[in-house]
C-alpha cells in the first residue's frame, strides 16, 4: 500500500483534532499498520496526553534544533504496537515561530519517513505553518463541531487554505501582481471567489485556468465531531455542499463522530480512548472514516498535486 | 466548470445527477431545504440572508420542474441544447448494464447481412 500523510486540522480550538488524530493512529496501528503520529501543533502540543504519555525527550523541538539528526530519530516507541510518536516540544516560543528553512526541512523529512502512515496533528488557526502542513498532506481532514463559532472558523480555515494554494501557484508562475488583487477581492463576500475567477478568466484565461485547476486539486475532507443527533450529521453534509458551491472546492464529507462523555473521562484518567471503548459509536465512526480513506479507490484518485513551497 | 450561483442548473442546485430518480430528487430537495432554511448553521459566516432567499426561491422552482416528468423532459432538452451532457464515469465499471444489453437490437452477422442483400426471399 502506498504512503499516506494524514493531516488533521481545523479553524477552531477544542473541536477534537488531537482526539481524532490519536484515535485514528491507534486504530490504524491496531490493524498492524505502522503509524507515526506527529504533534505538529506548534503552539499548544498535547497529543502525548491523549495517548497517556508523559512529555520527555527526544521531541519535535530536538529535531528542529538539530539535537537529533532526523525525524525518524525523534519518533519514540509507545506502549502500543506499531505506533510511534513525535512529541510536541515544551520550547513553544521557539517552535511556534519556526524559520521557513526549518519548516521546509520538517516537511521534507515527513515525506521521507519510511512509515506507510504518518498522521499530523495540526494546531488551531490559519498561520502559514499550519496551512502548509495541511496542504502538503493527503488526506487532509478538517474537524469541526456543530457550533456557530466552529462553523465560522471552518469556513475561514478553508478560505485561508484556498488563498494559500492560489498564492503558491501565483509565486510558482511568477504572477505575483495577481496576489494583491486576490487579497482585495476575496475578503468581501461569499461570491468573491467566483468574482475573482470570473474577472481573471476575462483578463487572462490561461492563468485563470491554471489557478482554477489548482483550486480544484485542493480536496479536503470534513469531519463533524461531537455530534448529538441527526441534525448535526446533516449539518456536516450541508457544510460540504455549501463549500462546494461557494468556495468552489471539492470537499468530501466523511461523516460525524457522536458525542461521548467517556472521551472526557478517558482524558482525565490519562488513558487513550480507543482501546478502552472499541465498540462505542464514536470509535465505530472513526473506524469507518479511516477505512473509507485508506481503501477507497475514489480517494486514491483524489490525490492533490504536490505543492512546492517557494524557497524564502 | 466555473459558475455563478444564478447559473447553477436545477440538478446542481439539488446536488443530484441528471439521471436522478424521483426519490433522489426528493432527497436532494429535502437536503437542500435543510441547508438553506432560515437560521441554518451551515451558512453561518459565509452566505448572506438575501442570497439565502434567492436560493430558496430557485430551489422551489427546481423541485416543481423536476418532479413533473413532462416539465423535466422539456427542461432537460433545453439544457442539452445549451451544452452537451456527459454522465459521470465510474472509476471502475461496477456492473454490466444488463438492461442496456437486453434492449439493444441483436447485431446481425456478416453472413446474415450478405444473405439479406442478395437473396430476395430468405
Amino acid at each position: 500500500m502506498d504512503k499516506r500523510i494524514w493531516a488533521i486540522g481545523g479553524g477552531k480550538g477544542g473541536t477534537g483534532k488531537s482526539f481524532v488524530a490519536a484515535n485514528l493512529g491507534l486504530h490504524l496501528a491496531s490493524l498492524d499498520r505502522e503509524v507515526v503520529l506527529i504533534d505538529a501543533d506548534l503552539g499548544a502540543p498535547n497529543l502525548h496526553t491523549l495517548l497517556g504519555i508523559k512529555p520527555s525527550h527526544p521531541d519535535l523541538g530536538d529535531f528542529l534544533t538539530g539535537a537529533v539528526p532526523s525525524l525518524e530519530d525523534a519518533a519514540v516507541e509507545t506502549s502500543f504496537r506499531n505506533l510511534r510518536l513525535v512529541k510536541g516540544t515544551e520550547n513553544i516560543l521557539f517552535v511556534a515561530n519556526i524559520a521557513h528553512f526549518r519548516k521546509l526541512r520538517l516537511l521534507r523529512q515527513i515525506r521521507q519517513l519510511p512509515t506507510p502512515n504518518v498522521i499530523l496533528d495540526l494546531g488551531t488557526g490559519s498561520s502559514f505553518n499550519t496551512l502548509d502542513f495541511f496542504l502538503s498532506a493527503n488526506p487532509g481532514l478538517v474537524v469541526t463541531t456543530p457550533d456557530p463559532t466552529a462553523v465560522e472558523n471552518t469556513y475561514l480555515f478553508l478560505k485561508s487554505c484556498i488563498m494559500r494554494v492560489l498564492k503558491l501557484y501565483m509565486d510558482h508562475y511568477k504572477i505575483r501582481d495577481l496576489h494583491q488583487k486576490m487579497l482585495d477581492q476575496i475578503e468581501k463576500n461569499s461570491q468573491s471567489l467566483y468574482s475573482f475567477f470570473k474577472s481573471l478568466m476575462e483578463t487572462d484565461r490561461s492563468y485563470g485556468t491554471i489557478l482554477y485547476r489548482a483550486l480544484r486539486g485542493f480536496r479536503p475532507c470534513l469531519v463533524m465531531n461531537k455530534s448529538r443527533g441527526e441534525n448535526d450529521v446533516l449539518l456536516g453534509r450541508s457544510m460540504a455542499d455549501v463549500a462546494r458551491k461557494y468556495l468552489l472546492i471539492d470537499m468530501k464529507y466523511l461523516g460525524a463522530i457522536p458525542y461521548d462523555k467517556d472521551v472526557q473521562e478517558s482524558l482525565r484518567a490519562l488513558r487513550p480512548y480507543y482501546p478502552q471503548h472499541r465498540d462505542s459509536p464514536a470509535a465505530r465512526a472513526i473506524r469507518q472514516m479511516s477505512e473509507e480513506l485508506a481503501y477507497s479507490i475514489e480517494f486514491t484518485l483524489r490525490t492533490p498535486p504536490e505543492i512546492r513551497l517557494p524557497d524564502a | 466548470m466555473l459558475k455563478k450561483i444564478e447559473d447553477w442548473n436545477y440538478y446542481e442546485l439539488l446536488s443530484v445527477e441528471r439521471t436522478a430518480s424521483q426519490d433522489e430528487i426528493w432527497e436532494g430537495y429535502q437536503a437542500a431545504l435543510s441547508t438553506y432554511k432560515d437560521g441554518s448553521l451551515a451558512l453561518y459566516g459565509l452566505v448572506s440572508e438575501a442570497e439565502r432567499g434567492l436560493i430558496l426561491e430557485r430551489l422551489q422552482e427546481a423541485f416543481q420542474t423536476l418532479r413533473d416528468p413532462a416539465k423535466r423532459k422539456e427542461y432537460d432538452l433545453a439544457l442539452l441544447r445549451h451544452a452537451p451532457y456527459f454522465p459521470p464515469q465510474a472509476a471502475f465499471r461496477k456492473s454490466v448494464g444488463k438492461l442496456e444489453i437486453e434492449e439493444a437490437p441483436a447485431r446481425k452477422s456478416f453472413w446474415a447481412r450478405l444473405k439479406r442483400r442478395f437473396v430476395k426471399n430468405p
